[in-house]
């Protein structure tokens, strides 16, 4: 006997979890269905087949340049956030230490502000430092934002690697600095890979601190705000958005897949990695 | 996640530093922590600390602040306008939260114990869309709830309404339903850790001893996955405090928060000593919540 559920409560169950599925995944498909409407309103009546959004937005060259400034905002802070992370998690896994939990709460405190409050805060200290509104500024708010996702991404990793293979590497006269890039650093890099991914979506999506510190500088989440208050060129903001809401989602599937058989082979490259070692 | 953040505090791990003296262990540590914590401390610590001296005046940055004064916080405690704002948010929080919690409970339930060896990719499943753009989920609503919507063609069509229905779209009933939308795939996930780190034996040992399945949840599964819950939600609660965004693009001119209030108390209004109060007495709230729930986002494991 199941302890879980019964028969009967297992069906309700996956009831439950299909209606979810449909609640969860209706929106996204009609959004993709309506990027097809040849209509200037996104609403209904249906008036036909087009590809004609997807070819406006191609030559929109406003939208066009608020994708560069995203693209770059978000390569940076998801570059300097895996930097960061690795460190921190390293830091927070590997070693005991006094205050650790002060120094773990610190560091993922940004977890749980509403970034309104960190949109604010960042604006009072570039104005009072004099620096001026650019991209950078936009990338240091998302890091801020991105870091605590990427260092909880690379804990649970962390942990999986025996520290017993570290040791051997120090006890046969590897430094800390070999030891890292031969046998941390490649076990660690599946985790790093989605690090990065996470911190770049979070980085590309984020709206509220984005708008307190851009300045001039539109990425492409604020003209997608600013074309949902005042609507003008909504069809084809939409187009776009389905080719992001598509890469994303394949970029997320393929990136979990590939850290769930990276983690399936870890238990196996360790054994290797240990017969290296002791080779060596 | 959020159950993930204690293992550094494990004692169990070993110590790879244990050969080297006092001082040298320190240093590794610190050197480690240097740079991330710069970071963290220089872009967030002292920027919500510059926040509290501006609410006071002892920063001041634009003509009409007040030097060293309590005007800010004096003009929001006695307009009631700005508190009752607050409430709204609170109580909007508060609905999302709940309601996201039991959307997603059901389901955390079924794929930690019952769904068996493709539950990852069930959890995948119920994840993916918390990874894709947020504004563009609220935008789908907003052709799905809109006047001419396909809700109500839809209803109108098959003879249920003859009228549009008004409250579907910018309406109080939107928002809750727009940010519970947003918000459940993240709920899912600290339910299931918790659900599934949980000792299964004991739910075995629950039914051996002559428990029904309901006594089983309610006296075992339940207690022992509150803290997956408690964590869910106040990683919802929270960041929904301060939303604006939601509420204005669903809501329509019930959709003005308190989140709304410091944004345009920073851009439109210009008065930043005001907004700083209302965003210092935001990250008083968020700080008395954390202490009272924080240590759920703690706890490695319900095992024991």
């Amino acid at each position: 006997m199941n302890a879980a559920v019964s028969n009967g409560g297992r069906r309700w169950l996956w009831l439950t979890f299909w209606i979810l599925v449909l609640f969860l995944y209706a929106p996204l498909v009609i959004l993709l269905i309506f990027s097809f409407n040849d209509r200037e309103l996104v609403s209904f009546p249906w008036q036909g087949f087009t590809f004609r959004w997807y070819h406006t937005f191609l030559a929109n060259d406003i939208l066009l340049g608020t994708l560069r400034t995203s693209l770059k905002v978000a390569t940076g802070a998801a570059i300097v956030t895996t930097i960061l992370s690795i460190p921190a998690s390293i830091a927070l896994v590997r070693r005991q230490f006094f205050a650790k939990g002060l120094a773990s709460g610190v560091l993922l405190a940004p977890l749980v502000i509403p970034l309104v409050v960190l949109g604010t805060a960042l604006l009072i200290l570039f104005n009072l430092v004099g620096i001026p509104a650019s991209p950078v500024t936009i990338a240091i708010g998302h890091i801020v934002i991105a870091l605590p996702f990427a260092i909880l991404t690379l804990v649970p990793r962390l942990e999986r690697i025996p520290v017993a293979l570290e040791e051997a590497s120090r006890d046969l006269g590897a430094g800390w600095f070999i030891t890292f890039r031969q046998i941390t650093f490649p076990l660690l890099l599946p985790a790093l890979f989605s690090a990065f991914l996470v911190s770049f979506v979070i980085s590309f999506d984020e709206v509220v601190v984005a708008s307190f510190v851009a300045g001039d500088n539109v990425t492409f989440p604020i003209y997608l705000y600013s074309q949902l208050r005042l609507p003008r060129q909504l069809p084809q903001v939409i187009a776009v958005a389905v080719v992001i809401l598509l890469i994303s989602a394949i970029v997320v599937i393929v990136a979990e897949a590939g850290r769930r058989v990276s983690d399936r082979h870890l238990e196996a490259e360790i054994a290797v990695n240990e017969e290296e070692v002791s080779l060596s | 996640m959020a159950t993930e953040a204690v293992a550094p505090t494990d004692p169990l791990e070993p110590d790879t530093s244990r050969r080297r003296a006092g001082s040298g262990r320190w240093k590794v540590t610190g050197g480690l922590l240097a740079t991330p914590m710069v970071w963290v401390v220089v872009f967030f610590v002292v920027p919500v600390i510059m926040v509290g001296l501006y609410s006071v005046g002892a920063i001041t940055l634009l003509r009409n602040d007040h030097y060293m004064s309590l005007e800010g916080w004096r003009f929001f405690i006695s307009s009631d306008t700005y508190l009752s704002l607050f409430w709204k948010s609170a109580r909007m929080s508060l609905g999302v939260s709940i309601s996201a919690v039991l959307l997603a409970y059901p389901v955390a339930y079924l794929i930690a114990l019952v769904s068996g060896k493709r539950k990852y990719t069930l959890l995948l499943v119920i994840i993916v869309p918390f990874l894709t753009s947020y504004l563009l989920r609220v935008l789908a609503w907003r052709i799905i709830l809109g006047e001419g919507g396909i809700a109500n063609t839809f209803l109108q069509t098959i003879g249920v309404i003859d009228e549009p229905l008004k409250w579907l779209f910018n309406s109080q009933f939107a928002i809750y339903l727009v940010l519970s939308y947003v918000w459940v795939p993240f709920v899912a996930l600290p339910i299931f850790v918790s659900l599934e780190t949980m000792d299964h034996h004991l739910l075995e040992a629950s039914s051996d001893l002559g428990a029904s399945r309901m006594r089983t949840f309610w006296s075992v599964t339940l207690p022992l996955s509150l803290p997956g819950v408690a964590a869910a939600f106040i990683f919802v609660f929270i960041p929904t405090l301060g939303e604006y965004i939601t509420p204005q693009l669903v809501g329509g001119p019930g959709g003005f928060m308190f989140g709304s209030a410091i944004q345009s108390a920073f851009t439109a209004g210009l008065d930043w000593q005001f907004g700083s109060a209302m965003a210092m007495f935001l990250i008083f709230a968020v700080a008395i919540l954390l202490a009272v729930f924080g240590r759920f986002l703690y706890v490695k494991s319900v095992r024991e």
